[in-house]
């Protein structure tokens, strides 16, 4: 008599997406220059050069941007 | 991989991790940094600035009120990277328990860009640094951010490539990143700002900073490790043997 079975198994495929690596890049750019970096220059480019005195962004985030370690002003 | 899942673990696990920070920071950093600013203020008023403490206030309470969004933006920009170094490097860290795989890269990644870079230039708190040097702070801090980060990415495709033992091959690779980064600390110039107020608060600040720091990675990798888990990004394909 002849016997015959069959496995299933479980694959991955290696591939990683482009577009989400490239979708998390800029996000990890813009979040990091929007807490750690801004000095007005965001906000700039809508309000002017009024910006760069009301510093706004800058001071929201100033709290978290002492705490995370980055230079603050 | 599913792009759409590993977007969730990765955005979802940063903004846990963020939210996390900026609730503890309320407790552990704000005193310190609110502390900073009575010094600072007082000492702008002993030099006869005309300071307006109604303004002030109303700095403080916009300030405080984005700690915890601050914490969330920052927590995804961080977690970003986090899932794209994971992506590329899961398969090469040890283990098979996922979970413990991202709680070892984010502790790693917490040392090479969180507290290597802040033995060069820690953490300080308001009432110290002059607005006048900020961009060249900047400048400095992305340096041997970039320093540190490249050397242990170079470093990693090094040691991928050399035929040795596990235990050899984590040897040579902290051998050379630690030669890399006391070269980089020796050779770049220091915080040019002096300190002048007491260094008693300026360490216990920069304690309770990185204390934080240290949990958000920590909670980070262990938060990606669980909704990994659970939602699976990797591509699994079905096929039958015969």
């Amino acid at each position: 008599m002849r016997m015959s079975y069959t496995r299933q198994l479980l694959i991955e495929r290696p591939d990683i997406p482009k577009v989400a690596i490239g979708i998390l890049a800029a996000m990890m750019l813009f979040g990091l220059f929007s807490v750690g970096f801004d000095q007005g220059q965001l906000f700039s480019l809508v309000e002017g050069k009024e910006a760069f005195d009301s510093n706004w962004l800058h001071e929201f985030v100033h709290d978290m941007r002492h705490a995370a370690g980055f230079p603050c002003h | 991989m599913r792009s759409l899942p590993f977007l969730l673990v990765t955005l979802v696990s940063g903004g846990v991790a963020g939210t996390i920070l900026g609730i503890v920071n309320l407790g552990v950093v704000e005193p310190y940094i609110d502390k900073a600013i009575q010094l600072e203020t007082q000492n702008e008023i002993r030099a006869g600035e005309n300071v307006n403490t109604d303004e002030m206030a109303g700095y403080r309470i916009w300030q405080k009120s984005g700690e915890i969004v601050g914490g969330i933006v920052y927590g995804i920009s961080l977690s970003s990277l986090f899932g794209i170094v994971f992506a590329y490097s899961r398969n090469s860290l040890p283990g098979n328990n996922v979970k413990v795989k991202a709680i070892l890269l984010a502790s790693i990644m917490c040392f090479v860009l969180f507290i290597v870079p802040s033995l060069k230039y820690p953490s300080n708190p308001p009432a110290v640094g002059d607005p006048d040097t900020i961009y060249y702070r900047q400048g400095l801090f992305v340096a041997f951010l970039v320093i540190s980060g490249a050397s242990a990415l170079g470093v990693t495709a090094f040691i991928k490539k050399i035929n040795q033992t596990v235990s050899k091959k984590v040897a040579i690779a902290c051998t050379i990143y630690g030669a890399i980064m006391i070269v980089s600390y020796l050779a770049m110039p220091p915080n040019p700002d002096k300190i002048s107020i007491s260094m008693n608060l300026v360490e216990a600040f920069r304690l309770g900073s990185a204390t934080t720091i240290v949990m958000f990675w920590e909670s980070l990798g262990a938060t990606y490790g669980t909704l990994w888990n659970r939602f699976n990004p990797q591509n699994l394909k079905k096929v039958t043997a015969f």
